[in-house]
Formats: structure tokens, C-alpha cells, sequence
């Protein structure tokens, strides 16, 4: 129940701030390995905190990196104080919260880093992706943790 | 401070043959003048079409039957719309107009109100049956104006009157110059084109990394459809340019060869003047390095100062006067010659590749001869 109530605020919140969320400067740096986050539009993920700062990823893999060890990459953030995720959308190529979307991944589309974890919008467009492009497992992201989609019989 | 003194020598050893000096300073400019022309023009014309495809649609789907190009069902954009990552289709309808009283072909667009991508105009675009808007190219060749009447011969041969309602200004005068846009309705009618028909399918695919697996589900949904992808457009532009630009080049070839024969010519046959001038020199105690240095230096001096004349008037024909002469050539319009006015740039690679070319022949060959002469006994050379 907790879990749920977390969840629902999470998506209220991340729709709240989903038309706030900027396309990175010129001079933006991915906060995980370093490389600059403009070039590379149709990858752009991006993490909001309770504070108002925000931090650019040049691919969902980075932001994950990132995210799943936070004393790391972001001393003295916590959890709670991540008030958005957002990825792009690989059809769309427009941020959209990570709640919404499923991760595809081993495809044969490589990021600005490699092997990606390529979201896509709706159950439908993510089979066709992994159809199209040799994807392996689906994956959704529940506010904490990235869980694998089961095949439905 | 050697190198100063033996540079004033040069300099003023140079102007005691002023004949001689400005002969090889007209052709050697002339010569990088032209060879500049090609290269700047080329790479500029390369330039306009990037510039002239960034705001265009990145697959544009056209249909082919026995190898030709077709017009396509406008049904086909629902099954193209399918398609996961396309964000939107619009079929297209234009055409070529050979206007018998100009003896120029026109490029006639239908457009809907709707569209912004046409907004550098005077005027309006059209709206209603029966209005128009024209290029520059068309407005001087018809000599027509805003508000003028314009009368064309439709597919039933009848003549149709368009009241001009805006005159493209377009930054980059190869897209509009003879281009004729009006309502896609009364292009249609004007063409005799059937409503379920369009010329061809202009797809937006929002993600780059998509558009190859769009076009490859195009030829499978379509199999007489024929995907063509921004990317693939642009390399045919390239192509053409780097063909046209080639050609010209190997004309060039032979001035280019023609010069090197003067220089050759020039360099190795020193006159007896100059020998005397080098073995009075070696007498008075000047080294050979002295001599050798002496002479790459009088190479050097005019050399750079051609090259200078060279690139700046071939930089001022590109960028300022629309290169006259040869940017028919590399264009290739049939009549309306877009007057063309690219954005001036320079490319330090160009200008090195052409300096490499020319400058160092020549010194080459001015040093050369200049040292044989300077190992021989000044006495002998004195005395011959």
C-alpha cells in the first residue's frame, strides 16, 4: 500500500513537472561519465531533486547508473529528494517520465555509451521495437527499481 | 636579421625586372583565381544544399512503376502514419510547368495554409482558388508583380489567371527562384491530377536513429514505394557538385599544367644576367645557403603575393558578384538561374591543399636551377 501511494505520488508529481523539464546547454555534462549531454537529443535523460536542481544523462543506462547508487554520484542525495526521472522516448524523441515507459533491452540501437536500455512508449511499440531491432527483455521502471515485464501467455 | 636583409635584396631584385616580375604575377594569380573559383563555388553550392535539406522532410516517399516515378495513392499515408516513430505524413503535390514564353521551366508547389515552412515572402501565400505566389526568378522573367496577374496554360491547354499574392525573398535563392506555389486544390485542378493522387509522400521521422527501419518497413508495407532519405539526397547533391566541380577541374588541368611548363621554363632557364648576378654574389662572399635563400625567398614573395591576389579575387567573384562565370556550370538550372549568394566562409583546408598545389612547385622550381648555379666556381659562371 505504501509502495502504491509512493508510486501515484511519484506520477503526479512527474506530471506536474513534466512541461518544466528543459533541454540541456551546450555545456551540460552527463553527472555519471562526463560527456557532454547536447549532442546527442534523442538520448537525453534527466534526473529533477525536491531542491529545483536538475541533472542531465546522455542515455537511460547513465541515469540508472546513477540513480541505483546515489551516495556515489550524488553525495548526500537521498530517495526521496528525487522528485523526477524523465528519458526520451525513442519513437517520440521527447522526454517523458520513466514511470511511463518500458525499457527494451540488448538491441542492436546503441547510445551515445553503448548497449542502451531504449524506452519506448505503450506495450505495443515496445514489442514492435524489439521485434525490429533484435530487443531482448522489456523492463519498467516503479519509481525504485527496474523490474522485468514477464511474457504474457 | 639575415633573413630580413636577404628578403629587402630579394624584394629589390624583384623590382629592378619589373617586366618580367609582373608577367608571372598575372598568370600565376589568374591561374589561382580560377582553380580557387571551382573549389570555393563547389564547396559553397554543397553548402546550400545542406542548408536548403535542413528544414526538409527527412524520408520522402515516392511510388515507381516500370522504374518510373509514379504519383501515389494518397491512402498510402495512413499505412505510412502506422508506423511506429513516424510523427507526420503529408502528401505533396507539385510538378514542372514549361513556360513557352519564357522558354523556362517552373517549379509549381501546392501548399496549404497551413504550412510555415515557405514564410520568406512578400506578401501572403495563397490562400484562395486563383492566387499565387511566385519566385524571384519567375517575377523577372515574366515581369510580374504583387497584385499582378499571371497567366498560365493548364493541362486542358487553357489559360488560367493567378493574381500574385506574395514574391518569395528566400535567404537561399536556389529554392525559390522558379518556384510557383498555390493552393494544393487548384494545383490539382490545374494539372488535371485526381483527388486520391499525390506526387509524392513527405515523411517526418522524429528519431535519426529511426528513419532507416522506417524506410525498410516502407518497401515491405509498399513494395512499389521508393523510400528516399534525407541522408541519401544530400550524398546524390554531393555527388553531383563533387562530379561537376571535378570536371571543371580537369579542364583546368591543362592551364594548370601550362603554368607549371612557364614556371619550369622560366626557373630553369636562367639568363646569363641572373648567373653573372649569382656568381657576382658568391665573389663578394655570399654563401650558397645565401644564394639558395635569396632565390626561395624572390620564389616566396611572389608566390604569396599571387596567391593573396588569387584567393581574394576568386573570394570576391564567389561571395560578392555570384561567380558570373563559372557558376552556370557547376548550377546546372536549365534557364532561371538562381542568382546565387552564399555565406562567405573559409576553409583553411581549401586554402592549404591550394597553396600546396602552387606555392611549392614554384618555389621549387625557382630554387633549383638558382642552386646549380650557385655550386659552380663564381669565376666560371662570370665568365661564361
Amino acid at each position: 500500500m505504501r509502495y502504491l501511494v509512493f508510486a501515484l505520488l511519484f506520477c503526479s508529481l512527474s506530471a506536474a513537472a513534466l512541461a518544466a523539464v528543459p533541454p540541456p546547454e551546450e555545456k551540460d555534462r552527463c553527472a555519471v561519465c562526463g560527456m557532454f549531454v547536447a549532442p546527442f537529443p534523442q538520448w537525453t535523460a534527466a534526473l529533477e531533486l525536491k531542491d529545483g536542481r536538475r541533472f542531465y544523462f546522455d542515455g537511460p543506462k547513465d541515469l540508472f547508473i546513477g540513480l541505483f547508487d546515489l551516495p556515489t554520484y550524488f553525495p548526500g542525495v537521498s530517495a526521496e529528494q528525487v522528485t523526477g526521472v524523465y528519458v526520451t522516448e525513442y519513437y517520440g524523441a521527447s522526454l517523458k517520465p520513466a514511470a511511463e515507459v518500458i525499457f527494451v533491452t540488448g538491441s542492436d540501437v546503441l547510445g551515445p555509451m553503448g548497449q542502451e536500455l531504449v524506452p519506448v512508449i505503450g506495450r505495443e511499440p515496445a514489442e514492435t521495437f524489439r521485434r525490429d531491432h533484435a530487443g531482448k527483455a522489456l523492463m519498467r521502471f516503479d519509481g525504485r527499481q527496474l523490474i522485468e515485464i514477464k511474457e504474457q501467455p | 636579421m639575415r633573413h630580413v636583409k636577404i628578403l629587402e635584396y630579394a624584394l629589390a631584385s624583384l623590382l629592378r625586372r619589373p617586366g618580367k616580375t609582373a608577367a608571372i604575377l598575372v598568370v600565376y594569380t589568374l591561374m589561382i583565381a580560377v582553380l580557387a573559383t571551382v573549389l570555393l563555388l563547389t564547396h559553397a553550392l554543397k553548402t546550400e544544399a545542406v542548408n536548403l535539406l535542413a528544414d526538409g522532410p527527412e524520408l520522402v516517399v515516392q511510388r515507381t512503376m516500370a522504374g518510373r516515378h509514379e504519383l501515389v495513392p494518397v491512402e498510402a499515408a495512413r499505412t505510412v502514419a502506422a508506423i511506429p516513430g513516424v510523427g507526420s505524413v503529408t502528401p505533396r503535390v507539385w510538378g514542372y510547368y514549361y513556360d513557352s514564353l519564357t522558354e523556362a521551366n517552373y517549379t509549381l508547389q501546392g501548399v496549404d495554409a497551413a504550412d510555415s515552412s515557405l514564410e520568406l515572402l512578400d506578401g501572403r501565400l495563397p490562400q484562395a482558388d486563383g492566387e499565387c505566389a511566385i519566385g524571384a526568378g519567375v517575377a523577372a522573367v515574366r515581369r510580374v508583380g504583387l497584385n499582378d496577374d499571371l497567366i498560365l496554360i493548364d493541362a486542358n491547354n487553357i489559360g488560367a489567371i493567378f493574381t500574385i499574392t506574395g514574391v518569395f525573398r528566400a535567404e537561399s535563392r536556389l529554392l525559390t527562384e522558379d518556384l510557383l506555389v498555390m493552393p494544393t486544390e487548384s494545383l490539382r485542378r490545374f494539372f488535371g491530377m485526381p483527388a486520391y493522387l499525390a506526387t509524392d509522400l513527405a515523411v517526418s521521422v522524429r528519431n535519426p536513429n529511426e528513419i532507416n527501419t522506417v524506410a525498410n518497413k516502407v518497401k515491405r508495407l509498399l513494395p512499389d514505394s521508393r523510400p528516399i532519405s534525407r541522408k541519401e539526397l544530400l550524398r546524390t547533391y554531393h555527388a553531383v557538385f563533387d562530379w561537376r566541380g571535378g570536371m571543371l577541374l580537369a579542364l583546368f588541368a591543362s592551364a594548370l599544367l601550362a603554368f607549371c611548363i612557364m614556371a619550369w621554363d622560366k626557373a630553369t632557364g636562367l639568363s646569363a644576367g641572373e648567373r653573372r648576378e649569382i656568381g657576382i654574389l658568391k665573389a663578394v662572399g655570399w654563401d650558397t645557403a645565401d644564394v639558395l635563400l635569396l632565390k626561395a625567398w624572390e620564389g616566396l614573395a611572389v608566390s604569396l603575393l599571387a596567391f593573396l591576389l588569387g584567393f581574394a579575387l576568386a573570394f570576391g567573384l564567389v561571395f560578392w558578384w555570384g561567380a558570373p562565370l563559372l557558376g552556370g556550370v557547376l548550377r546546372g538550372w536549365s534557364v532561371l538561374f538562381p542568382e546565387l549568394r552564399p555565406t562567405p566562409y573559409i576553409d583553411l583546408y581549401q586554402i592549404a591543399t591550394l597553396a600546396f598545389l602552387t606555392i611549392v612547385p614554384y618555389v621549387a622550381s625557382t630554387v633549383i636551377p638558382a642552386w646549380r648555379a650557385a655550386v659552380t666556381d663564381p669565376d666560371e659562371v662570370m665568365r661564361q
